[in-house]
Parts: C-alpha cells; sequence; structure tokens
C-alpha cells in the first residue's frame, strides 16, 4: 500500500452515511433519476438519429485526443486570428494566474456555470484577491449563498428544496421571499439583471471548441450566459483542452449529443463566440465592442488533461460529454448525490480526480466506493467504460504506479 | 488504505479463500455425492456461496466490536482487531448461525443436485478446489493475482476437464476475461450454471402451481457475460409467471453487494432500494442467480418484510426434490 489514507476513508464513510439518510437528497434524486429516464426516452425516440450520432462522436473525440497537440496549436491561431486572445494553462496555478492578470483587481465579474470553474476553485481565488463575482446561473448563485459545492454537475444545487431557498434568498436579500419558485426566480433576475449590465468582466466555460474557427459552444437554458457574455466589456472563456475538437461541423455534432443526453431535449440556447463584438457599419472600418465585448480571451486549461491524453487506458475518460446521465444511473450516486466525487462527481468523476483534481490519494475513497455495476457505461453516450479505469486506478493504488 | 483489504487479499494468497475457511469447511457439501476428480466438464464453486454467511458475521462482528466508529474499525483490519481484543477468528466463525450455514452450504449441493437431474456429468477438485481470485481483481491487487492465478490453474489442470461450470458469475468473468490474460494457453471453456440449465432447460420439472417470481439481474451476468434472457427462458418453460421490475436486464440496479465490506451502511440502503424496486414488478418472490446479490439482498430485506429472497439454484431444486 502506497498512500495512508484511513483517516479519510473514515471521514468519506461518514459523509456519504450522512447523505444517504438525507430526506432532500433522496427526494431531490429520485424525482431528478425519474425525470431523467423520462426526457431521454422521450426526446431519443423524437430524434431517433441520437444514438448513431453519438458513436459518430465517439470517434470525433477519440482522434481529436490523438492529437490534442496540432489542435491545440490551430485553436489558439484562429482565436487570434479573430482578434481574441488565447493563453493556454499548463496547470491549476497558471490557470488563475493568467484570469487573474487579464482581469486585476476591484472589479465585479459575472460568471456563467463551468466545472473547470469548481476545479480550479476560480470564484474563490478571484475573490480572494479583490474582485466581487457572482454565479449567474441559478443553482450556482443558491450554493454560493449557502457556501456548498455543487452536488450534481449539470443541476448543482439539486438537493435544496424550495424551503431552504427562501431562507437563504429572504436573509440575503433583507426582504421576506416565499418559498414559491417563481417568486424566488424572479428575485435572482432583478438582481442579477444590474450585474450584468455593471460588471466589468463576464467568464464562461465552453461545451465544445472548434479548432479551425475558434468557435466556443455553449449550450444553457437560463439564459444567463447570453447575458453573461455579452453584456460586459471583456469576456473570457475558460476552457478543458479536451473540449477541442477539429472543426465546426463535428462541433455541431459533439454539441447536439451533448444536450440530447445532458436532458435539455431542445436547449433553449446554444451560444457560438468566436471573438469579440464588431461592427464595420461605418465606412467599413472594423470597431471591436459594438454592443457585446470589446475584448475576448480564451485559457486553454490542460492541468493533467494532456497526461490522461498519453496514457492509453484513460485517454476514453477526456470524451466524457459532462451530460450527467452516467450519474442519473449509479446506485451510489442515487443515495449520496455529489458527496460520491470530489469536485467531478460519480464514477468518471473518481477517474477524473485522479488526473486532475486531487490526485489519486483524493481519489482512492472515491475509487473504492464505486460498485463496478457498470450501469453507468450502459447510459454513457461515449460508452466510457469506467470500471475498467476505476479498477486499473485500484491498483495503482495498491502498488503505486508502474514505472514506464 | 484500509487493512481489510489486506487482510481478505492476503487471505486468499495464503488459504485460497478470502476468509481463510479450510478446504474441508468449503468442500463439505459434496460429501455422499461421490463426485470423481477428473472429467470432462469441472463444477466449480470457488467456495463463494460457502463463505456468504462468514462476510456478513465479519461486518456484524467488527461493527459490535466498535460500535463508535464502525467504519473506523473496517479500516484496521479483521484479523487485528479481532486478536488484540481478545476475538480468535475461529470465535467469529464460530458465532455464525447454524441455519445460515447449512442454506450457503447447500446451495452447492443444491446446484449440483438439479445438473445431475438434467443428465450432467461432471467432476470437482474437492479440499483442494481454490477461490478465483476474483476480489483480487476487483480490489486492485492485480499483481499478486498474477502469482495466485497459476495456483488455481493447477488444480484446474489436475481435474483434465476442458469445460469449466461456475455457479457465481463472478468467477465465471474472471476466468473468461482476466485469466487468459494472465496466464497463458488459458483455453478452457467457461460455461454458467445458468447456461447449462437453460440448454436442458425442457427437462425441468414443472411447477406444482404458477407461482409468480420477479429476476433480479446480477450486475456481472448481465452486463459482462450477457445472460438475461436464458433466466426468464428456464423460469418461463417451467411454468412460472415471470414479473419484471422497472429496471431489469443490462439496465439492472447493482445490489450493493461490491461495497459490502468497505462501506457497510450504504451497502445496506442500496440493497434495500433494491428490493424495493424489484417488488414493484408485483411479485415479492425475488430470484437471483449471484452469491453476493443473494446475500445483499437478504439483507435488503426491511425486518418482517413479506419478500423472499433465493437463488435460482434453491427454486429450481424445490423441483428435483418433489
Ligand atoms: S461519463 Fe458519459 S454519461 Fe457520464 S457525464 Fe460523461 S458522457 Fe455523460
Amino acid at each position: 500500500m502506497t498512500v495512508d489514507l484511513r483517516k479519510d476513508f473514515v471521514n468519506y464513510a461518514k459523509s456519504l452515511n450522512a447523505a444517504s439518510e438525507d430526506k432532500n437528497i433522496r427526494t431531490a434524486i429520485s424525482r431528478a433519476v425519474t425525470s431523467y429516464r423520462n426526457t431521454v426516452t422521450e426526446t431519443l425516440e423524437r430524434f431517433p438519429h441520437t444514438p448513431a450520432l453519438a458513436e459518430e462522436v465517439q470517434e470525433i473525440k477519440r482522434q481529436s485526443m490523438a492529437n490534442l497537440d496540432n489542435l491545440l496549436e490551430t485553436a489558439m491561431a484562429s482565436v487570434e486570428r479573430n482578434k481574441g486572445k488565447a493563453f493556454y494553462a499548463k496547470d491549476h496555478q497558471a490557470a488563475l494566474d493568467i484570469a487573474l492578470g487579464i482581469i486585476g483587481k476591484g472589479k465585479t465579474v459575472v460568471k456563467g456555470k463551468s466545472m473547470l470553474g469548481e476545479e480550479l476553485h476560480l470564484r474563490e481565488y478571484l475573490e480572494d484577491n479583490g474582485n466581487e463575482v457572482w454565479e449567474t446561473d441559478l443553482g450556482e448563485f443558491i450554493l454560493q449563498l449557502r457556501k456548498e459545492r455543487p452536488m450534481h454537475i449539470l443541476s448543482p444545487s439539486i438537493h435544496v428544496p424550495r424551503e431552504q431557498v427562501a431562507e437563504v434568498f429572504t436573509k440575503f436579500f433583507g426582504k421576506v421571499v416565499p418559498p414559491d419558485i417563481a417568486e424566488e426566480v424572479k428575485v435572482v433576475r432583478e438582481f442579477l439583471r444590474e450585474k450584468y449590465f455593471t460588471a466589468d468582466v463576464g467568464i464562461s466555460g465552453a461545451n465544445v471548441v472548434a479548432a479551425d474557427t475558434g468557435a466556443m459552444v455553449i449550450i444553457e437554458n437560463e439564459g444567463n450566459v447570453r447575458l453573461a457574455t455579452g453584456a460586459p466589456p471583456v469576456h473570457i472563456v475558460m476552457v478543458g483542452v479536451e473540449k477541442l475538437v477539429p472543426t465546426f461541423q463535428e462541433a455541431m455534432k459533439v454539441a447536439e449529443v451533448t444536450w440530447r443526453y445532458a436532458q435539455y431535449g431542445v436547449p433553449g440556447y446554444v451560444n457560438i463566440v468566436s471573438g469579440p463584438s464588431k461592427t464595420g457599419d461605418i465606412e467599413k472600418v472594423t470597431t471591436y465592442g459594438a454592443h457585446g465585448p470589446k475584448e475576448f480571451y480564451v485559457i486553454f486549461v490542460d492541468n493533467g488533461r494532456n497526461e490522461m491524453a498519453h496514457e492509453e487506458k484513460f485517454s476514453q475518460a477526456l470524451h466524457c460529454l459532462r451530460c450527467g446521465g452516467c450519474m442519473y444511473e449509479c446506485p451510489v450516486f442515487q443515495v449520496t448525490a455529489g458527496h460520491f466525487g470530489h469536485t467531478y462527481m460519480g464514477g468518471i468523476g473518481a477517474i477524473w480526480t485522479a488526473f486532475v483534481s486531487g490526485g489519486l490519494e483524493k481519489a482512492a475513497p472515491l475509487l473504492y466506493s464505486c460498485l463496478r455495476c457498470g450501469r453507468c457505461v450502459e447510459r454513457c453516450p461515449m460508452s466510457i467504460n469506467v470500471p475498467a479505469m476505476i479498477g486499473e486506478l485500484r491498483e495503482r493504488v495498491i502498488y503505486g504506479k508502474e514505472q514506464g | 488504505m484500509p487493512m481489510v483489504l489486506d487482510v481478505i487479499s492476503e487471505n486468499i494468497i495464503k488459504h485460497g479463500s478470502p476468509l481463510a475457511l479450510k478446504g474441508s469447511e468449503v468442500s463439505s457439501w459434496a460429501k455422499g455425492l461421490d463426485l470423481p476428480a477428473k472429467g470432462e466438464v469441472l463444477f466449480y464453486t470457488g467456495g463463494e456461496y460457502q463463505m456468504l454467511p462468514f462476510i456478513d458475521s465479519l461486518v456484524k462482528t467488527i461493527t459490535h466490536l466498535d460500535q463508535g466508529s464502525k467504519v473506523f474499525s473496517m479500516m484496521m483490519g479483521a484479523r487485528n482487531i479481532l486478536n488484540k481484543t481478545g476475538f480468535s477468528p475461529e470465535k467469529m466463525y464460530a458465532s455464525v448461525l447454524a441455519k445460515d450455514k447449512d442454506r450457503y452450504n447447500s446451495v452447492c449441493f443444491k446446484a449440483a443436485k438439479v445438473l445431475k437431474e438434467l443428465g450432467y456429468e461432471f467432476c470437482y477438485s474437492g479440499n483442494e478446489e481454490l477461490y478465483s481470485g476474483a476480489l483480487l481483481y476487483e480490489l486492485g491487487y492485480l499483481q499478486d493475482m498474477e502469482d495466485y492465478v497459476k495456483r488455481v490453474v493447477e488444480v484446474i489442470k489436475k481435474s483434465g476437464a476442458k469445460t469449466i461450470v461456475c455457479l457465481s458469475p463472478h468467477a465465471a468473468e474472471v476466468f473468461k476475461f482476466v485469466y487468459p490474460k494472465m496466464v497463458e494457453g488459458f483455453d478452457f471453456e467457461i460455461r454458467t450454471y445458468v447456461d447449462l440449465v437453460w440448454e436442458r432447460r425442457d427437462k425441468l420439472a414443472k411447477l406444482q402451481s404458477a407461482e409468480s417470481v420477479v429476476i433480479h439481474d446480477s450486475c456481472r451476468l448481465a452486463r459482462e457475460l450477457g445472460i438475461h434472457q436464458e433466466l426468464r427462458d428456464i423460469l418461463v418453460s417451467i411454468g412460472a409467471d415471470v414479473k419484471e421490475a422497472p429496471m431489469n436486464r443490462e439496465w439492472t440496479s447493482c445490489c450493493g453487494g461490491p461495497i459490502k465490506i468497505l462501506f457497510p451502511e450504504l451497502s445496506h440502503v442500496i440493497g434495500e432500494r433494491r428490493v424495493t424496486e424489484l417488488k414493484e414488478s408485483g411479485s415479492a418472490h425475488i430470484l437471483t442467480s449471484c452469491p453476493y446479490c443473494l446475500s445483499a439482498l437478504e439483507a435488503g430485506r426491511a425486518k418482517g418484510d413479506s419478500a423472499v429472497v433465493e437463488d435460482l439454484i434453491e427454486f429450481l431444486y424445490r423441483g428435483v426434490k418433489a
């Protein structure tokens, strides 16, 4: 045995047990699971070409990960050609430094939902460095106020019922907010509207990036991403390098498969952003910052991904679309939600934890709470063989990483 | 790392059984059946059904020893704790209820009887039979497993068999997918008990009255080995009324068994939920075909729950007796 993790195991087991007794988590997840299964069945019937498209996307992803270095180069050049600025961040700290370098201090920042942001603890870092940062996704906004971490990658506040939302809103807004969902949505809308238009910087992630055009594709329903990336004068995209694919056409395929399995059915909005806002309407002179941001930055974050891409047994984990489907089918996740995770959740989360977010030590308890039952593989549009990878990583926990 | 894992792996390597059960104990079910040691087809139990009551006892004993932090004591390793506090492992084993021991021990006997009824001939390695090592594979002790499997293969080879019939899908899984990678020329035909019964299902005795049953598909059997329709065919052919749970076949919900040793409480919750899901089928007579599912679902049955959990083997054996 290479690492002594007894303490971690104990605390972890306690948190799993507590979570499994939490009625809110139980009810919320059962509801979510039923609704997920229903929506996906329904939309797959409506769009029966999806499974075949998913297979095509698997191949696109496979080739993209095999060509990651080239793709990154192309994408960075495309962003620059579009008059944006492209950066490559080797690790966690580099990513934060670059972002902070662009933003500076004393700024107001509005932010879209991003798992990468969670991985980097981006909001906390910017706040610690003297900025005001607002999560604009409703679920993340609730968690920001509750000082909690997400319990699901798509529905981060899945475990918080409306009564508790009302409580925290009443306290925060300094006025009585009833436990009425429409009312709760409304107060946040009013509050954030002002923030979008006074913010200095908007930050978003991206679901997929087309290297040929430098197009960032961002899927959403709430409309917060449109505003957060459209209203402020500066837009920063922070995206993991695994989101790269060669062409725009391929990016569309990835996007469609992503939203179909991510329970959007048909998403409210698909944003495609490739550069700063511009106009040539006066004398054909191109001027930047017409209605949207004047400055556009893309930070491509590696933080362990490249290493993963080069490991034959794990590169497939980079195909993950973050649709969240596997989590709904996971018997452990169904009773513990994000407690079965460390930033990234569920079985696939254990793999990601090992490579990009904490290493083998943080991953070990997660690795051993996986049942290796394999239902996630049935669900996964990318057919990622998570149980096999869990087995490989358990071996590394026991013997240490083999040489060579 | 939780030492209990080291203890289990050590037991497998030293004693050929995750809980260091003695060969004579593991094979006691075969007394009186006069199974030959050599033959074409090897009947393989791997000691897995026989071990079940002891796993529960291990979990229970440790839980009992340290009420304050069950999980912590799991981490300390069973043997250490037992030694320190004056409990000998033997004593722990002795605490297993005789009725549980009898029940799980007799599963192998019943399986052999059913196959005999169907006209199959097979041999058995008796005292010498070794556990497949599936847990070494599960828990990540792959390097140890590479050495261990050599000994298992030796025993198997002694039988002269070409085909191995596994009672446990976990054994079938490792023989089929892991052994060939570790042992050169491991070219045995790997079958499951379910396979064999399915082939001659027409010869099975019919049920007296159409009982309704629900199948809990084992993850390994349904997903890794692709066996699920076979179970239904078998049951339909004897006249059972097969009900279906909402999640079944390759979408089956895990029984929670795999994490029982490290996360017993959570495992229990998952087992309970699966029992509830199975009962939504309209039948409370649950049949499965995997030792760990059997034990996890038994444990997941709430106190006083009317549900009955049986292995397919036990269910079919009743027809043999009648
Ligand atoms: S592993 Fe598969 S199912 Fe799970 S989030 Fe990723 S793409 Fe979706």
